[in-house]
């Protein structure tokens, strides 16, 4: 037998313990934010989106259409762009994967230096578990880092992969072109899925400036969310912030926005009452390095439990990911796609790309903006690229005098209390310089 | 007179540190952690009070530190260990060994390294991370193959003339190595040298990765191994200043913390 392959009912058996492990866990989290007496009420759709994910195990409900299944494509990371996604009628949804319980199954299918995103997301798709693995007609890996690429071949055997070759230097004219190439190819793929799908959508001008829009509309509210995380004290928790962005990641981009701007109105309207309510102000954290996926929030939870306000997540699943917009000039589709080629890869400060001192200058802008007293910087085992770039980080923060604490770890709870004895020092010896 | 407590319940040992207003040293107990840490705080509580001639209604503060800090129900409020050892350190340090600019606690289970800046303020710290490695558990595992104690153990290293090279500091890995520089026949003395400099190493490879200043104190119950203070000095090429009683450093701090407090918040209550 094939590593990995179970008979039918061993696999049934496997996915429901894995669903049931999954469920457990992610309705902790979420229950324990429902529960909050200060949870803004427009954070409830985000919720709800999460809890249909990972919890009752029905995206349906909320992507639309009880009647028939929607049809989506899988992405990883942050440089596929959705406008084409969206202008061929499909809708893209986020897989790259935050579980503890699919960790522990991709585990055996992964080398053990490789990362936990990548072990948990062959976890989920080998289990089909949550069910939105399953969903995907296609999934779309760019060349990003060496796990990232290699796990493609891997998820090759669960699903259709288009594999996106992405340059990892961005500032070389070979590259643009390269780049260009392929979303002109990834565009003429999406055309010929909708017609192997009996779709009649073929991605043209009107339907991609229209894409292009809705994209825009969510980056704006995005924008003004991470403005009321710039308010002191920030205007909603750094775990409410964060469902409300890891629900971007398998929610309809409209709704999406929709639900934003509600809850965006909502912070604006009680800031006021917010402030006359924190007795003390709590050191703000900048937490840079590997993405922190929902539900592994390990880092962000005690660091929230310890006394201090995470305003600003420079991650793929923060605040990077609806950072920046595609601009709208000239309006043929060729110039179209070449802005969204410009816009998914010069902005983009992650760290597979390289020279890559851009995001040296973004951290420090975020630094200054967001009134940041420390840097968590967070090492999943095995992301080479974000650990190597802590040297420069360690460097610039410290000419700056911000500190740094670096915290290297995976998905599994056992280090959780050394964890939570640095973090909490760490909290305490910035609200002791503050002091001084 | 107003006392006040500071309890450092540590992974292997719970120590408590009995000081008055003034900042003197009262009393000091330790014993061994077991399973019940608080059972075992309270019974060095009574043992403090009881030398030093107290009740204990007359302690105004207790702050407890360490693993088991939050465990203490003895204890009014609590610190971390890297704050505990910091505000430590000031008191036992700087007296007779001039500025103290980085503190090495070698516990039971924890290595920290702890930069202060001019005011005696954290700058930064390194504490390891899940690993074991380089800790007083490694010295206690290795005293246990060699059958030797582990003060006895630390003396014998200083008589070595050529140390073994034993490169891990995994305890398990080390083992090994250990058992076959036994069974070729090597002098015990060099074997527990070499033990001592793999530990070494280990702790000033993370102390430079600290970027730690000189002006080091040692503390922890690695300290009183006169073995890891020699070996460490060579691997750091800088004095290393131990202090009288080294592993009371964090309950001391935690004493200090409680003065502090009560200092801020007289307990006009109580009498």
């Amino acid at each position: 037998m094939i590593q990995g392959e179970l008979s039918e009912t061993m696999h049934q058996r496997h996915s429901e313990h894995l669903k049931r492990k999954i469920a457990a866990n992610a309705s902790r989290l979420l229950d324990a934010v429902r529960q909050s007496p200060v949870r803004p009420k427009g954070l409830d759709h985000f919720i709800d989106v999460l809890d249909n994910v990972y919890v009752s195990d029905d995206v349906r409900s909320h992507l639309g259409g009880k009647e028939e299944t929607p049809a989506v494509i899988g992405l990883y990371c942050m440089m596929v762009p959705e406008e084409l996604i969206y202008a061929a009628g499909f809708i893209p949804l986020r897989l790259c994967g935050g579980s503890y319980d699919a960790f522990l199954v991709g585990g055996d299918y992964a080398p053990r230096d490789a990362c936990p995103v990548v072990k948990a997301s062959l976890g989920s798709s080998l289990r089909g578990v949550p069910s939105v693995y399953g969903l995907c007609d296609v999934v779309i890996v760019p060349t990003t880092c060496d796990a990232k690429r290699k796990a493609a071949e891997e998820l090759s055997r669960f699903s259709e992969v288009w594999v996106l070759e992405m340059p990892h230097v961005k500032d070389s004219e070979a590259s643009r072109e390269g780049w260009r190439c392929q979303l002109y190819g990834l565009a003429k793929e999406l055309n010929n899925l909708g017609k192997r799908k009996g779709s009649k959508t073929k991605i043209n001008r009107s339907n991609l400036k229209k894409a292009m829009e809705l994209i825009g509309a969510a980056s704006y509210q995005a924008r003004r969310l991470f403005s009321l995380r710039k308010l002191s004290p920030p205007a909603l928790s750094g775990m409410e912030a964060s469902i409300a962005l890891s629900a971007y990641g398998f929610d309809r981009a409209d709704i999406w926005t929709r639900e934003m701007k509600s809850l965006n109105d909502e912070l604006e309207n009680r800031q006021g009452e917010r402030v006359s309510r924190c007795l003390q102000r709590r050191p703000r954290l900048l937490l840079a390095g590997s993405p922190s996926i929902f539900p592994n929030w390990k880092v962000p939870l005690i660091a929230d439990e310890m006394g201090a306000d995470i305003v600003v997540d420079e991650s793929c699943v923060g605040d990077r990911l609806l950072y920046d917009v595609a601009g709208l000039s000239e309006k043929t589709l060729d110039s179209m796609i070449e802005a969204l080629a410009a816009r998914y890869l010069a902005p983009c400060v992650c760290p597979v790309f390289t020279p890559n001192d851009d995001r040296l200058y973004r951290l420090i802008e975020l630094a200054g903006e967001f009134a940041i007293d420390g840097v968590i910087y967070h090492v999943l085992k095995g992301c080479i690229p974000y650990d190597f770039e802590l040297y420069r980080v360690e460097r610039i923060f410290r000419e700056r005098k911000v500190p740094v604490l670096r915290i290297e770890t995976d998905y599994t709870l056992e280090d959780v209390e050394p964890l939570r004895t640095r973090i909490e020092a760490f909290i305490e010896m910035l609200a002791g310089k503050e002091k001084k | 007179m107003n006392w006040f407590l500071g309890i450092d319940a540590g992974s292997t040992y719970v120590k408590a540190v009995l000081i008055d207003e003034t900042g003197f040293v009262k009393g000091r107990r330790v014993s061994a952690t077991g399973f019940n840490a608080e059972d075992v705080a309270s019974r060095l509580v009574e043992e403090i009070c009881g030398e030093a001639c107290i009740a204990s209604c007359d302690i105004c503060g207790i702050v407890a530190t360490g693993y088991g800090r939050r465990r203490i129900g003895d204890a009014g409020n609590n610190v971390t260990e890297i704050k505990a050892h910091a505000m430590g350190a000031l008191r036992n340090g700087d007296a007779e060994n001039g500025r103290i600019r980085t503190i090495i606690d070698v516990g039971g289970q924890d290595l920290k390294v702890i930069i202060l800046g001019d005011a005696g303020e954290i700058e930064s710290f390194v504490m390891n991370d899940k690993c074991a490695a380089g800790t007083g558990r490694f010295l206690e595992h290795m005293a246990r193959i060699l059958d030797l104690s582990l003060s006895g153990m630390g003396k014998l290293a200083l008589t070595s003339t050529s140390p073994c090279e034993i490169n891990s500091t995994c305890v398990v890995f080390a083992e090994s190595e250990v058992i076959s520089l036994c069974a070729s026949g090597k002098n015990l003395a060099d074997i527990v040298s070499g033990i001592h400099y793999s530990l070494a190493r280990r702790i000033a490879r993370m102390a430079r990765n600290a970027s730690f200043k000189s002006g080091v104190l040692l503390t922890g119950g690695g300290a009183l191994n006169p073995g890891l203070v020699k070996t460490l000095e060579d691997e750091l090429m800088t004095d290393v200043h131990v202090p009288p009683y080294p592993q009371f450093n964090g309950a001391l701090g935690a004493a200090f913390a409680a003065l502090e407090a009560g200092q801020k918040t007289p307990l006009t209550g109580m009498s």
